[in-house]
């Protein structure tokens, strides 16, 4: 814990009571306290930048290469990158029949720790399967998108990998989304809603 | 008596001779793993899964069946016992089926408890699991999965030393036995939901509870059932932060607590059951008065400063033997004790009716039912009911209604049109005051000049005296309903009007003032009645030397 | 035919304004830009006028306009008319250094020789720098009419910023003064017209280079641009700004960069040989052809000096207001002083 102290610096007797680590700052050297050798490297390498990005915009607009000039997408233009193991919307899986697979164990509504997961469960007409869900729903807005909730569910009934980000609505309760919209046999329709000014 | 001294785990215990070990390592703090022993219905030692060590005897031995010797020393914790222990899980779960999402049981499920606790092994079983019935209708409010039953015999005990009904018994041999009911047989005894609390699996379940709510999510309250004079001791499970798992209701289920002197580990199913009230849409949630045919919304403030005056200046008027006061069984004994100062002290009603009356009377067994379905029954007898204070009769009542001399009633949760039928219509378009106070509305209510909505006994506490003078405190599991208030609270409030005085402010406070007035209740105290209840002073048996 | 003296100076001064206005203009779009080619993206490419988006070019009207449709907000407890008479006055006072600048040497047309400098004033120099100093006054204003205690202190340490660099300043340029011997943009201009050695010319930056440095930090710092504009980084500590809104606040980013406009053209024209095209002489071009080349010299090299600053602006991290004043007085200061001691000496021992 403690780290001998520089013969250079002195040990307040305070500390003898109070190990602690010493920090030595650094002293500026005199090329850097004239900063005009410093404001040169900086202009050099800003330069540099400058210079290279120029020629790679210009290759690109004059159609040397295909390759764009800045890792810049733009953006409603351009989607949205997201990585495959990323966290996206939810979606509920569905058995080889189409049935959910969610047998309502309640386990992703407790461990969620938005507590944004509402489930009522209900009889399964099938008697080997037991239970089922009457009412699935995620309020996006409450969601932190932390995935416990697929970690949770011992059915693999629910996965975060639609790759799908964009959820923005038009009011609260339009962010709720039901069984059928997380099982994708509904579409959610982002203009239902549109307040009229 | 003798006692004998031995050790668990390295622990000194001292305990009855030939008392069982698992017993006496349960008193002692330690735990031992078990199913098919249950102190009330016996240990047959078939679940094979309180195995202990014990010093001197070559093999293990099941603490249920191993008396207590002096000087045994006994270890459940040590390698070998803890070894079978979990081999004992590993069979039980061998042909278990893989149902925790979908079972009612999970999170209090023996084997979801006992294999984090005493299991953590990874299991070797590679066979298909032997098929049983799922999902089976075994009687009104039963539901039996065979597959999920460990064959721990619990239910088949229970229905045969308890109800004494044997519907259920177990089938086939070895990996196939089977849990079913005889043939032709349906689990309708009334205390049928028992059998769903001894199973220590999931194999037995409520079929009222059947996929409602989670058990981690429900809160937990000691109270009291006031179903009958009994009074058995239960808890109140109540889900107030996920409505809509129990679609809004508050109480999901009442479950037995363990009452040695009152209602041993069980519970009739017609208390069990009877708690739908406390959430229905019938019930009464604001105060209303009639006036001019119009019914009309009110404050507290403002009842408390119309009702008691209008009272009190018809009892000058008219003469207060003409009012009628028909209380209700089910009033703890702070509420009567409040009902007694105002209708009896001060305002000097001339009929009260609490105990009596054929709408609080029902069946009785031999277990635990009892025909009056008053709970305070020696409470209401202990605060001068039925003595000192004469109790009147319906029959009563309606006469001097139709001929005129009663010109007030005053019910308080019970309906006169229950009792007087059709009757009832024409009695009560005489009176010139009427008014009703309760948890649901009832056809009374809907013709009485004042409506008071009171709490039902789960929203305050309050102490109940059973038909034994076993008196228990009820703990208040949620908040009032609405506008709903504490019946001794509205009465007191009333009294304080009438320029009486009622300095108390809480359940607590009005009993502590019963144990210092009332010879029955002296002695006690509201922090020392415990879990289970102290007797009152008539009806305590006097101490023997040596009583266990 | 001949265009009379006041009309052509009239055309000048509009020419010179025009072409101060239209760079401030542009130089909203190369700021964008600059930074964003620095950071490796893109910067801002999205208005566009009938779907034509002209790599951006249109955002700085987006900016003007946006700035007249907010709201024109006057603090209560202000001064209205100071309020509002504060950026105007500082963007007078740099506008009208614009039209002292030397933007070209004379040019013959049928038979005139007429001046290219929009205003041929002999203490030209000295009329660039009052005009500078007088700018103070329009920050002060602004602190004080604002109401409010916190823009009153950052309008003082804004007006002490600069009267510090000031100093320098005109410390800095007795150097070159003395080796061009004239207050005259316009002559100081012609005086490095000649060449070293026949190969190197005689531009200030390579006879003054010290007082290029120090020209080019006190002139930034007394214009508030980066590394030293403090008044504007409200995010560190409250400027003078911070009670304007809309077009108001607008001027005084115009102004911003009316200033570095008119920076560049000082620097040019005493640091980097004004018009002059080391070489262009020899070509023998006709007269008007000439002179306009020089303009357009002078042009690209004040595009230079602007690209310089704007590269500062973001290379640099912002001064700290302590060690902004310790800078101006007790870094520059001397150095200037020592720059003019060794300029008058070696004038000397050159002989005058």
């Amino acid at each position: 814990m403690t780290d001998p102290a520089p013969e250079t610096q002195e040990r307040p007797a305070s500390l003898a009571r109070h190990p602690a680590r010493i920090v030595t700052r650094p002293v500026m050297r005199f090329q850097e306290r004239i900063y005009l050798i410093e404001v040169w490297h900086g202009l050099v390498i800003t330069s540099r930048h400058f210079f290279v990005n120029l020629w790679r915009h210009t290759r690109r607009a004059i159609g040397l290469v295909a390759r764009a000039g800045a890792v810049t997408i733009q953006y409603p233009d351009d989607p949205a990158v997201v990585a495959k193991r990323g966290r996206t919307r939810h979606r509920l899986m569905k058995r080889e029949d189409g049935t959910p697979r969610c047998v309502a164990c309640m386990m992703c509504e407790t461990v969620c720790p938005a507590k944004c997961i509402k489930i009522v469960a209900e009889e399964s007409p099938d008697v080997m399967i037991e239970k089922r869900a009457k009412i699935f729903d995620i309020d996006m807005g409450l969601c932190v998108f932390c995935g416990y909730c697929v970690e949770a569910c011992p059915e693999d009934a629910i996965r975060m990998d639609t790759g799908q980000v964009e959820m923005s609505s038009f009011n609260r309760q339009d962010m709720v989304w039901n069984m059928q919209e997380l099982l994708g046999n509904k579409k959610k329709d982002p203009a239902a809603n549109v307040p009229r000014l | 008596m003798k006692t004998v001294k031995f050790t668990i785990n390295g622990k000194p215990v001292e305990a009855k001779e030939n008392s069982l070990v698992i017993d006496a390592a349960r008193e002692a703090g330690i735990e031992v793993p078990h199913y098919c022993y249950h102190p009330a219905l016996g240990n047959p030692g078939v679940c094979r899964l309180c195995m202990v060590e014990v010093e001197g005897m070559p093999k293990l031995q099941v603490s249920c069946r191993l008396p207590a010797k002096e000087g045994m020393v006994v270890r459940s914790n040590s390698g070998p016992a803890r070894t079978a222990q979990a081999a004992s899980l590993e069979f039980h779960l061998a042909n278990h089926p893989l149902d925790c999402p979908v079972c009612d049981q999970a999170g209090e499920c023996y084997l979801q408890d006992y294999y984090m606790r005493f299991g953590g092994y990874t299991s070797t079983m590679r066979e298909d699991k032997v098929h049983k019935h799922k999902r089976l209708d075994i009687g009104p409010n039963v539901m039996l999965d065979s597959e999920r039953c460990i064959l721990c015999t619990r239910c088949v005990r229970f229905l045969d030393k308890v109800t004494k009904t044997s519907e259920l018994g177990i089938f086939n041999r070895g990996s196939r036995s089977e849990l079913l009911p005889y043939p032709g047989m349906s689990v309708d005894n009334p205390y049928s939901g028992n059998i769903t609390d001894i199973c220590p699996v999931g194999a037995l379940t409520d079929k009222n509870f059947r996929f409602k709510v989670r058990v981690w999510y429900l809160d937990r309250t000691p109270s009291i059932c006031t179903g009958c004079a009994r009074g058995c001791s239960v808890e109140v499970h109540t889900n107030t932060k996920r409505p809509w798992h129990t679609d809004g209701k508050r109480v999901a289920r009442l479950l037995p607590r363990h009452n040695p002197e009152v209602n041993d580990y069980w519970i009739c199913d017609e208390g069990r059951y009877g708690f739908d009230y406390i959430d229905a849409p019938t019930r009464l949630k604001a105060i209303s008065v009639m006036e001019n045919d119009k019914l009309r919304g009110l404050t507290w403030d403002e009842t408390v400063a119309a009702l008691p005056a209008e009272l009190s200046a018809l009892c000058a008027e008219k003469g207060s033997s003409g009012l009628a006061v028909v209380l209700s069984g089910t009033l703890s004994n702070e509420d009567l004790f409040a009902a007694r100062l105002l209708f009896v002290d001060t305002l000097k009603a001339g009929h009260l009716l609490v105990k009596t009356g054929p709408d609080q009377e029902g069946e009785e067994d031999a277990l635990l039912r009892r025909k009056e379905k008053v709970p305070n029954l020696r409470g209401a007898q202990a605060l001068g009911f039925g003595g000192r204070i004469q109790e009147s009769s319906w029959g009563n009542i309606l006469d001097g209604i139709t001929s005129g001399k009663i010109w007030g009633l005053y019910v308080v949760d019970r309906d006169p049109s229950a009792v007087w039928g059709e009757k009832a219509n024409g009695a009560l378009s005489r009176l010139r005051f009427s008014a009703y106070q309760g948890v649901n509305v009832t056809h009374f209510a809907d013709s009485a000049r004042w409506v008071l909505p009171s709490c039902a006994y789960v929203e305050e506490s309050g102490t109940f005296a059973n038909f034994q003078g076993h008196v228990q405190k009820a703990k208040a599991a949620l908040q009032p309903l609405g506008d709903a208030r504490p019946d001794w609270m509205i009465w007191g409030a009333f009294v304080r009007a009438l320029g009486g005085s009622f300095p108390f402010d809480s359940a607590r406070g009005i009993f502590t003032h019963l144990t210092e007035t009332e010879s029955e209740f002296k002695g006690l105290r509201w922090d020392g009645l415990g879990k289970d209840g102290v007797k009152l002073a008539g009806s305590r048996e006097p101490q023997t030397a040596g009583a266990a | 035919m001949a265009l009379t003296e006041p009309f052509w100076t009239f055309l000048k001064i509009a020419a010179a304004v025009g072409f101060g206005l239209n760079v401030a203009g542009l130089l909203g779009w190369v700021e964008r830009k600059q930074s964003a080619v620095i950071q490796d993206r893109i910067g801002a490419n999205r208005a566009e006028i009938f779907g034509f988006r002209v790599l951006g070019l249109f955002h700085p009207l987006a900016d003007a306009i946006k700035m007249m449709t907010k709201e024109d907000f006057v603090p209560p407890e202000g001064m209205r008319l100071w309020h509002g008479m504060a950026p105007g006055l500082s963007l007078l006072f740099s506008m009208l250094c614009l039209a002292a600048l030397p933007y070209g040497d004379k040019i013959v047309l049928g038979g005139h020789a007429l001046s290219l400098q929009p205003l041929p004033l002999s203490a030209g120099l000295v009329f660039v720098l009052a005009m500078l100093s007088v700018g103070v006054h329009g920050v002060v204003m602004a602190g004080w009419s604002s109401g409010s205690a916190y823009s009153l202190i950052g309008g003082l340490r804004g007006a002490a910023q600069m009267i510090s660099y000031e100093v320098a300043l005109l410390t800095t340029l007795a150097g070159p003064l003395f080796l061009y011997g004239t207050l005259d943009l316009a002559e100081a201009v012609r005086w490095q017209a000649h060449s070293i050695g026949g190969i190197v010319p005689a531009w200030g930056i390579f006879l003054q280079p010290l007082a290029f440095i120090l020209f080019m930090t006190a002139g930034a710092a007394e214009t508030k641009r980066a590394p030293f504009d403090l008044p504007e980084g409200e995010a560190e500590i409250v400027g003078y700004f911070i009670e304007y809104s809309g077009m108001r606040f607008g001027m005084f980013l115009m102004n911003d960069f009316i200033e570095s406009i008119v920076l560049a053209g000082l620097t040019t024209a005493l640091f980097l040989g004004g018009w002059h095209v080391p070489g262009l002489a020899h070509l023998h071009l006709s007269q008007p052809v000439f002179a306009l080349i020089g303009v357009g010299a002078f042009v690209v090299k004040v595009m230079a000096v602007l690209w310089l600053l704007m590269q500062i602006r973001w290379t640099l991290p912002r001064f700290r207001f302590d060690q902004l004043l310790d800078l101006g007085w007790k870094n520059l200061l001397p150095l200037a002083i020592l720059n003019t001691l060794v300029t008058a000496w070696a004038v000397f021992l050159a002989g005058g």
